[in-house]
């Protein structure tokens, strides 16, 4: 039996509770606040105004062109959420539900096209029950852009409006849901403020999660430019793996979520993972400075939609470029940004056994 | 009670290994330690990137923290001599037997021209023999259960089994402690490699074996890319699998898998909401067999499960970012991380509660053992 010694550590460790000047606790509060809140209202609002224009442009109150643009500012929030997405997002499937990405497949256009023929009449509580690739932007992207279908024509329109609006819906319920989970009293905002609580044992495990989820994200960022590149498949370029490649927005997601994993880095007033590193480690400070500029210039320069730049020389060598500099940055922060903190990425995680 | 370790490891083996039979070792948590408390062994890292064989108590005293050449994965207690053996991570051809008391080095094993391990080994109740899981390279993949005798201080291999089955991973005594269930994850990888060779054409099992090598049971799950991988017996004989799904993130396959007494190797009922947050992959699994739980960590999912092992209730889910290791004790599991703090889940109450441990936080290793 466990005795009284391991209660007395359990009880020695509560006792050692950071204090409100721990500077990991103050740069997790600071970008709670500052940076990942801010960024799921602006995802929440977006959708809410997503699920409005459905509604509005199936009434004949809103265009093409104005369906597309709230579309457009729903799929850059959602790109902006990608660097902050632990938690509620990371559970119950919810990822998914907003965006089936990578869809090798284009089971997106098959899955639609077999629900819109099996219910005419859909519901948003078909929709519920329903697939994972027909609940999300991809399919909405689908449905708006894709060169097959018309919504100018009154009969198509007819067709797909039911799972437009439903796929509105579907996506402003599950934001609402998330970002009150955020919110919520004891919710995630709370578990990235005091330690230790049921989710975090000390502030470090909080940095460590905010730092590890912005990693990923921007190894993430290097897949969505390596797949239609083809580095995984022998150099020959892959357009239509592209991560919205319908709507043409690959580029401008990319420079949404790389815009978030800096605000990350940088906090909303200076006091994000930045602020940990001391004097000492100025220098790593600047570079990382600079790659984040280098990246952002190169994705401000590009002056045409990832499949254009895909189908020719000088294209791809702006994209090679892009892809590269991407991968500075991550290595600057998976390597010297990480060890410097003494924060381990993952572990067992990859391990494959 | 000081033991002269020369004096003890003298002792006949025979002769204590009566008392350790009794003492019962099923489900992670030993009756024999009753007490004092359990020493937590596992395989670790530092931050930078040196191995370590180390042993803790749960109130975070370092009881020994050796430096190895090759990083280990599982760890196997001697029944009743303070030794163990850390078993070196595939495609690693080195095991270490260490002195639990103070960490020192016995033995460096060496696995033979052509064979590596792959991480797991178990040691026969009587003490004498120990056999572990290896891969035969002059045939990829073809699963071979070492046999290795222990004679003082030093394991010597003698002779080897098949595991009648490819890719082989956790192996795991029945509750008879003389029928042997290994996982074979059905994956062909070469020497120095951990990169899958037949993702195409995959063959996992679940195989029982005596001593002997002879087949009691062969079963396999209905997926064909479903890698049995870890399992857990509990002392009914109960036995528990983990999966690796090493198919499309999206297609939705159970992870987890049970053999009640006398029935047949199928999925264990797990909820799609927790299916899905394991991301297609689970590291290890462990029973409470007197509370009748299961256990799993899931570190691409960053979630740690706990379930009724009977009614299949689902008792715990809960995040825990890169959990690995875990291991019964009297009051519920143990459970470690690679990245953060260690931690305790008590399952006395119907309400689990979770406390952080005091040990080193993070690069812990896939597997731990509390002897």
């Amino acid at each position: 039996m466990i005795r009284s010694p391991l209660t007395l550590a359990l009880l020695s460790l509560t006792l050692t509770a950071c204090s409100p000047s721990d500077p990991q606790q103050q740069v997790s509060r600071a970008l709670t606040d500052g940076v990942l809140l801010p960024i799921y209202s602006a995802w929440s609002e977006a959708d809410r105004q997503l699920a409005a224009s459905g509604q509005a442009f199936c009434a004949g109150q809103q265009n093409l062109a104005e369906a597309r643009q709230a579309f457009a500012s729903a799929q850059s929030a959602w790109a902006a959420v990608q660097p902050v997405a632990f938690g509620p997002l990371a559970e119950g499937n919810r990822a998914w539900q907003v965006q089936f990405w990578p869809d090798k497949k284009n089971l997106v256009a098959r899955q639609v096209e077999a629900l819109v023929n099996s219910k005419p009449e859909l519901t948003p509580a078909d929709l519920d029950k329903s697939s994972v690739v027909v609940q999300g932007l991809t399919a909405y992207e689908y449905l708006l852009f894709d060169p097959a279908i018309d919504l100018n024509v009154a009969e198509q329109k007819a067709r797909y409006c039911p799972l437009i609006v439903a796929i509105g819906q579907h996506q402003q319920v599950l934001a609402t849901d998330v970002q009150s989970q955020w919110q919520a009293k004891d919710g995630m905002a709370a578990l990235l403020k005091d330690f230790p609580n049921a989710r975090y044992a000390e502030a470090p495990e909080a940095v460590a999660e905010l730092l590890r989820t912005q990693v990923s994200a921007i190894d993430g960022l290097k897949k969505k430019l390596g797949t239609p590149l083809g580095r995984q498949s022998k150099g020959q370029p892959q357009p239509y793996q592209a991560e919205a490649w319908r709507s043409n927005a690959s580029l401008t997601n990319l420079a949404a979520s790389l815009a978030s994993a800096e605000r990350i880095w940088l906090g909303a007033e200076q006091d994000g993972i930045q602020a940990l590193l001391g004097s000492d480690h100025d220098a790593l400070k600047q570079r990382i400075n600079a790659a984040y500029s280098d990246t952002r210039q190169r994705l401000a320069a590009a002056q045409r939609p990832l499949g254009e730049l895909l189908s020719d020389e000088v294209g791809r060598a702006e994209i090679n470029a892009l892809y590269d500099s991407l991968n500075v940055l991550h290595r600057l922060h998976e390597s010297e940004l990480a060890k410097t903190l003494g924060i381990q990425l993952g572990f067992n995680a990859h391990d494959g056994d | 009670m000081q033991i002269n370790r020369r004096a003890f490891l003298g002792l006949s083996i025979a002769a204590v290994a009566a008392t350790a039979a009794a003492a019962g070792t099923y489900g992670g948590w030993t009756l024999m330690h009753s007490g004092a408390q359990p020493l937590l062994l596992s395989a670790r890292n530092d931050s930078a990137g040196k191995h370590f064989a180390v042993g803790y108590r749960l109130d975070g005293s370092q009881v020994f923290a050796t430096q190895v050449n090759e990083r280990c994965h599982d760890v196997i207690g001697h029944p009743f001599l303070p030794m163990a053996l850390f078993v070196g991570r595939r495609p690693s051809t080195q095991s270490y037997l260490i002195d639990t008391r103070d960490g020192r080095l016995l033995q460096t094993v060496h696995s033979p021209e052509q064979r590596h391990f792959y991480g797991h080994a178990v040691f026969h109740k009587d003490g004498e023999w120990l056999y572990a899981t290896e891969n035969d390279t002059s045939d990829p993949g073809r699963g071979v259960l070492g046999v290795y005798r222990l004679q003082g201080e030093q394991l010597q291999r003698v002779s080897e089994l098949s595991t009648h089955g490819i890719g082989p991973h956790q192996l795991l005594w029945m509750p008879d402690g003389e029928t042997l269930a290994v996982a074979n994850g059905g994956i062909r990888t070469e020497a120095d490699s951990r990169v899958e060779m037949n993702l195409n054409a995959m063959e996992s099992s679940l195989v029982l074996l005596r001593r002997d090598g002879s087949l009691v049971s062969k079963e396999q799950l209905p997926e064909r890319m479903n890698s049995v991988r870890h399992m857990a017996v509990a002392n009914d004989g109960t036995l528990v699998t983990g999966q690796q799904y090493m198919g499309e993130l999206s297609d939705a396959v159970p992870l987890l898998a049970i053999k009640r007494p006398d029935q047949p190797f199928q999925h264990f009922p797990v909820d799609d909401a927790q299916r899905q947050l394991m991301s297609q992959y689970t590291a290890s699994v462990a029973i409470h067999s007197e509370l009748r739980l299961l256990a799993l960590t899931a570190p691409r999912g960053n979630r740690v499960f706990i379930w009724d092992l009977d009614s299949a209730a689902l008792r715990l889910d809960a995040p825990l970012a890169d959990c690995a290791g875990v291991g019964a004790v009297a009051n519920g599991f143990v459970v470690s991380s690679g990245v953060g703090r260690c931690r305790l889940y008590d399952c006395r109450n119907p309400q689990i509660s979770s406390t952080p441990l005091h040990l080193p936080a993070g690069l812990w290793d896939n597997h731990l053992r509390l002897v």
